[in-house]
């Protein structure tokens, strides 16, 4: 994802704004990381450049 | 989701799993198997959102990204592409489409965008005929085909901003007055755009405006 997804995106819980933890990036984009909400703090993981931010339980449903 | 809609309505089960099955997941890996493919309504809804998509775009059930590819290049736009399914968001980052992982609206903010396009799930589905994987997920609608329609017009006015427009693909199928009675509850008025017809339903692209 690049950084800019950060003025769309916001936590699916509670719509707070989210804080971005870079893992790994290259040029272009960030590949892996953290998003946590800064309201009720709940993560939501990024893994190869796409954030996953289905709400916990519906995370665990889809993975299953 | 035309010409065989019947038959998927009906007998989706053989549909979503053995014939997708196999060749396919050979020849294209294994992401296609579980993700819907471009196909007439994909067609329709980008012909709509090229002509009428502007500024920041969000494609909702982005699935193949193929849709959100066309938007991306045709008009220059940024669009972001989002899927319930991380298969479909896997293959919409490969066409180089802004993939997210998403419920759809939920984690997105008030009026960030101003084009929402969506080709909902909308076959109508009997509960004992549902066949549970990823591909039903892309295809059923629910029992009354509305049950991801509903959930979309209630929150998309919430994520957009003034002067946007929701492009939004209607089948026949699906009870297009019903789609118009939940819009007009939504506070929008709707245009068609492009409407085409099929043996087994038609398919239309409406524009929604606030009312």
């Amino acid at each position: 994802m690049k950084e800019s997804l950060m003025d769309v995106i916001c936590c699916p819980l509670d719509k707070a704004p989210l804080e971005l933890d870079v893992d790994d990036a290259d040029d272009e984009e960030v590949l892996a990381g953290t998003l946590t909400c800064t309201e009720c703090g709940e993560t939501y993981p990024i893994e190869d450049g796409i954030p996953n931010l289905l709400p916990p339980d519906m995370r665990e449903e889809a993975a299953a | 989701m035309t010409g065989d809609g019947d038959e998927r309505g009906g007998g989706g089960a053989e549909r979503g799993g053995a014939e997708r099955g196999g060749g396919l997941a050979e020849r294209r890996g294994v992401d296609d198997v579980v993700v819907y493919q471009p196909a007439e309504d994909s067609g329709l809804l980008a012909e709509a959102a090229v002509a009428e998509a502007h500024g920041r775009v969000l494609e909702v059930g982005t699935g193949s990204g193929w849709v959100a590819e066309r938007v991306a290049t045709e008009r220059d736009l940024d669009v972001v592409g989002s899927d319930l399914n991380p298969h479909a968001a896997r293959e919409a980052r490969e066409r180089g489409v802004e993939a997210v992982v998403a419920d759809l609206l939920s984690p997105f903010r008030a009026d960030a965008f101003d084009a929402v396009c969506f080709n909902p799930p909308y076959l109508p589905t009997d509960p004992d005929n549902e066949w549970g994987d990823w591909m039903e997920r892309a295809l059923s609608g629910g029992e009354s085909g509305r049950e991801l329609i509903e959930p979309f017009l209630a929150d998309v006015d919430r994520v957009l901003a003034p002067d946007g427009v929701v492009l939004l693909l209607v089948s026949s199928l699906t009870g297009y007055d019903e789609v118009l009675d939940l819009i007009d509850e939504a506070g929008f008025a709707a245009d068609p755009v492009v409407e085409e017809s099929f043996p087994f339903e038609t398919l239309t692209v409406l524009a929604l405006r606030r009312a």
